[in-house]
């Protein structure tokens, strides 16, 4: 061996060495052994009037637009009935959608059948097949683009690994519980790298304790595995904990995108207000002076606010003693009180009126029902809206 | 525009083209096989029957409703009344096999219901197994069973149910018995089937309300097992009502069912027509069958999916 | 007290109809080795009407018949009638219900008017194009017939069973239909189209009025054997095929007992 050799055998060492000594990045061996070894770049989806007409003049969705981010977890809620589901089955390629186009990372993927697509799905009742195993499961897509036997295995082996089911590898389907097929679904999905993960109301058919703890457990895989989810519901808590962005859908149209945040603090229409729980939702009318006439009383401060109804949020209302009157601040009775721990839950009566307010039992005086309290609205808080 | 422009797209899009191939590949070999090998030859059969007889017992033109004139007993010699005594005779016989199963079957079915779980499915076989043997071989038994020599052919003797030379076949007591022999396990599957998903809580209030026996059956037992006993009678009249081989083997000339009447018309006696005509009255006579018990099975608020 | 009698009269009641359903096959069983012809009286055992059976070239081939019937009508049949009943169930959203009424008509129809409904058919077409001679193939012809429903239907109501999305499941996951068809749908099936194939080869074999219409001389089964010999006069040994043939279903019976007992002791969540 000449000496330049070694100096080079050196250097490639120190070299290796210098990149493992760099601090790692945390998920890149969870994200490698999930997707067998080559990290790939999530893909962004784009729709563009999309539409579903079915036959016998049922409209199921309505020219839908939506920019889905690359590695966003983006949720569809909405009512039974709204298309939700539909929209996800177009993406799936699973229903022919009777207008308009579907990207995927760039590339228009409507005319793809299903079996084409680089999608894949979790379904609502899993759809795991009877006949095989997990491993058989867990490994289809794989053997049905044709990858050998012995890297199928490997593969499986690493993705159970990853989503925790290895001890369950040689179980059968009809042994497994709820949770368990939940994350033999998931992982059967996730093992094909698609660029697009579907997932059909995947905890609907689960109990609140498991749903809870998978909910956690789904968001924290879609962040470690950077990959783009797009996940149904009709559960507007479930949407809130585990979304990036929301679409509210209703009536086969797209009601509001945004955060979780913009959706419940901000909601667009009365539609979303009522959806996303809310129920301090008032008619308002405006008159000659430029304050609000709504069933509490007149609303001040607000002049260039336009809409039919205003939203007040319970959190943004401050109780105070009778005596203390003043702007936007109104009399009325506590019907009840209900602890919730960090806050109270307070109904009140204003007049005819019924309103909800929430306060956090921090520092703050308790009122018990049938006592006369300020309601106190903070003008900056409203939102208004229209139906 | 562009909607319809995407409408009709989509409809001439891939996959399309493929969908019709696939219907037709998947439905159309077995429907095109039923249709030429069994709709044709029935339709073929039921055209017969308005033909006239040639001279070697083939059918040809005109068409005619000789046949069924023939039928109802108007031949050269004037009206004789056989062939309707042979339909009337089916009908009845059918009956009474009917009745004769379902009072054996029914026992039968909750004795089984009652046994432990792991022991029925060997009792339900045990039970169906003789009927998986050749329909001809079954009726050959009882022919071994009731010839003149053998002990139950005595002993009927020796009652002077019979004369001491005879056998018990050929007779109408034989038909019936071939028949009831024949579809026993028909009606005992569908009858253990029902008594099984019986409801224990509904026959004891029913216990509780009725001091009698006989109402805790009436108001709760009985309608629960409606669907399997409506399915049951089905299976059982339909298939018997066409029966050939019973009433062939053990009965003679004086128990001949219509399947008989049918089959002779197209062996010995060779009269095509009037074989074919006989088979189409007794095609509408079973579709007419069929549709009393549908209706019978609905009145009575028992199983209208198990009566077809 | 009451309830006890009653308990009692059940059992009998039990015996009393195992006696009557085995009695006719027993006694056929018993003659069949009975050393003189009458009927009355048990002579003697002997095996001499088996020896005689089997130096019968007649009943050889009649035997040969019966099986190539039953074997390549079933396969025939469960291949044909498991297309349909899947092409029935794809398509069950196309308002197919007519196409049912032609799947009921074989069994609803007595067999008597079926078979000679067949004969008749047959007869015509081979005097006009000389083809389809009565015969075994015309027998088989119409075994597949009345065999394709009863198929088609089993295996479209365990397409039924299945959870629908598992189907789009297969597509989701890059199965090709041919694939589909390979890796889901004929494993998923595979049950369904064992017994399929079973109960067409019962209802071959248990067949007689529709074989003995559509025979040609040359074809004679074991069932068509026995009706001929009944009709010249009962021999002892028709005594003795007719236990070949009741050993043969019973036997077949405990093996499909049997196999059933061990796959729901080996394997007790399927069920």
């Amino acid at each position: 061996m000449t000496n330049s050799e070694t100096m080079q055998a050196e250097a490639a060492e120190a070299e290796a060495k210098r990149q493992t000594d760099k601090p790692p990045d945390p998920y890149a061996e969870v994200r490698r052994n999930a997707t067998g070894g080559k990290p790939r770049e999530a893909s962004a989806i784009s729709l563009r009037g999309v539409q579903k007409h079915f036959p016998g003049g049922v409209v199921a969705l309505e020219h839908i637009d939506l920019e889905i981010e690359a590695g966003e977890f983006f949720t569809l809620l909405g009512p039974s009935g709204c298309g939700k589901t539909t929209l996800l089955r177009i993406l799936a390629g699973l229903e022919d959608a009777t207008g308009g186009a579907v990207a995927v990372g760039g590339q228009d993927i409507l005319r793809t059948p299903a079996h084409r697509r680089s999608v894949n799905t979790v379904f609502q009742s899993y759809a795991l097949f009877p006949h095989l195993n997990v491993r058989d499961n867990i490994g289809f897509g794989l053997r049905m683009r044709g990858v050998d036997r012995d890297e199928c295995q490997r593969r499986v082996d690493e993705t159970a690994k990853f989503i925790k089911i290895s001890d369950l590898i040689d179980r059968d389907v009809a042994q497994l519980s709820g949770g368990q097929k939940q994350r033999v679904a998931l992982a059967r999905a996730l093992i094909n790298e698609p660029d697009l993960l579907l997932l059909d109301e995947p905890l609907s058919a689960l109990d609140a304790g498991l749903r809870s703890q998978l909910q956690v457990e789904l968001s924290q895989t879609q962040q470690r595995l950077g990959m783009t989810f797009v996940f149904v519901t009709h559960d507007q808590q479930e949407a809130m904990v585990m979304s990036d962005r929301i679409a509210v859908m209703n009536d086969g149209r797209i009601q509001q995108v945004g955060p979780p945040e913009d959706i419940y603090e901000r909601p667009a229409n009365l539609f979303v207000a009522r959806f996303m729980g809310h129920t301090n939702l008032f008619p308002v009318e405006r008159t000659g002076d430029g304050s609000l006439d709504t069933p509490l009383g007149s609303l001040t401060g607000c002049g260039d606010c336009i809409g039919s109804h205003v939203l007040i949020r319970p959190e943004t209302i401050e109780l105070l003693p009778p005596e203390e009157a003043g702007d936007n601040r109104f009399r009325a009775r506590i019907l009840d009180r209900l602890y919730r721990g960090a806050f109270a839950e307070y109904q009140l009566e204003c007049g005819d009126t019924r309103i909800a307010a929430i306060v956090s039992n921090r520092g703050q005086r308790q009122y018990d029902p049938g006592e006369h309290v300020a309601l106190t609205v903070d003008s900056s808080g409203l939102v208004f809206l229209d139906e | 525009m562009s909607s319809l422009l995407a409408k009709r797209k989509s409809a001439s899009g891939p996959g399309h083209w493929g969908q019709t191939t696939h219907l037709l590949g998947t439905i159309a070999p077995g429907i095109l096989w039923i249709v030429f090998f069994l709709v044709l030859p029935s339709f073929y059969l039921m055209s017969i029957a308005f033909m006239s007889n040639g001279p070697y017992g083939l059918p040809e033109l005109p068409l005619t409703l000789q046949s069924f004139r023939e039928l109802a007993g108007f031949g050269f010699l004037g009206w004789s009344p056989g062939n309707l005594y042979t339909l009337a005779r089916s009908v009845w016989q059918t009956l009474i096999a009917t009745v004769l199963v379902i009072l054996i079957a029914y026992p039968l079915a909750y004795y089984i219901s009652t046994q432990p779980a792991s022991r029925r499915p060997l009792m339900l076989l045990i039970v169906v197994v003789p009927s998986w043997t050749n329909q001809v071989i079954r009726a050959f038994g009882w022919m071994n069973i009731m010839s003149p020599d053998a002990p139950l052919s005595d002993l009927a003797a020796s009652a002077g149910l019979i004369s001491s030379e005879m056998g018990l076949f050929p007779s109408n007591f034989a038909v019936v018995l071939g028949l009831v022999y024949n579809f026993l396990p028909f009606m005992v599957l569908p009858l253990y089937a029902s008594f099984e998903r019986l409801d224990g809580e509904i026959v004891q209030a029913a216990h509780d309300l009725y001091a009698r026996p006989i109402n805790v059956f009436r108001h709760s037992i009985l309608p629960q097992t409606l669907p399997g006993l409506m399915a049951g009678t089905v299976l059982v009249s339909i298939p018997a009502f066409g029966m050939y081989v019973i009433p062939e083997l053990l009965g003679g000339g004086k128990s001949m069912m219509v399947g008989n009447l049918v089959a002779s018309q197209f062996a010995e006696a060779s009269n095509w027509p009037l074989g074919a005509a006989a088979a189409l009255i007794m095609i509408l006579a079973t579709l007419g069958g069929l549709m009393v018990l549908r209706r019978l099975g609905q009145r009575l608020g028992g199983g209208k999916e198990v009566v077809l | 007290m009451k309830r006890a009698n009653f308990r009692r009269g059940l059992r009998a009641w039990w015996y009393i109809v195992l006696f009557f359903l085995y009695a006719p096959l027993a006694i056929v069983v018993l003659f069949s080795f009975n050393s003189t012809r009458t009927y009355s009286t048990f002579q003697g055992f002997s095996l001499e009407w088996y020896f005689k059976l089997f130096a019968n070239e007649t009943i050889v081939s009649a035997i040969y018949n019966s099986l190539t019937l039953a074997i390549v009508s079933s396969i025939l049949a469960t291949v044909l009638g498991a297309v349909l009943g899947y092409g029935m169930f794809r398509y069950r959203h196309l308002k197919l219900g007519w196409l049912i009424w032609f799947i009921y008509l074989p069994l609803v129809m007595p067999d008597i008017v079926y078979g000679i409904s067949q004969m008749t058919f047959f007869v015509q077409i081979h005097e006009a194009t000389g083809l389809l001679k009565p015969g075994l193939l015309t027998m088989i012809i119409a075994h597949i017939s009345f065999q394709i429903p009863f198929v088609a239907l089993l295996v479209y109501s365990r397409l039924l069973q299945l959870d629908p999305l598992l189907f789009e499941a297969t597509q989701d996951l890059y199965a090709t239909p041919w694939q589909r068809a390979w890796y889901f749908i004929i494993p998923t099936l595979q049950a369904a189209l064992i017994s399929a194939f079973f109960l067409s080869f019962t209802l071959s074999i248990d067949d007689f009025v529709i074989s003995f219409f559509t025979a040609g001389p040359e074809s004679t089964t074991l069932p068509i054997f026995i009706w001929s010999a009944i009709k010249k006069g009962i021999t002892p040994e028709i005594n003795a095929i007719s236990t070949l043939m009741i050993g043969a279903v019973f036997t077949a019976a405990a093996i499909s007992y049997a196999i059933q007992r061990a796959r729901l002791a080996s394997n007790p969540s399927r069920k």
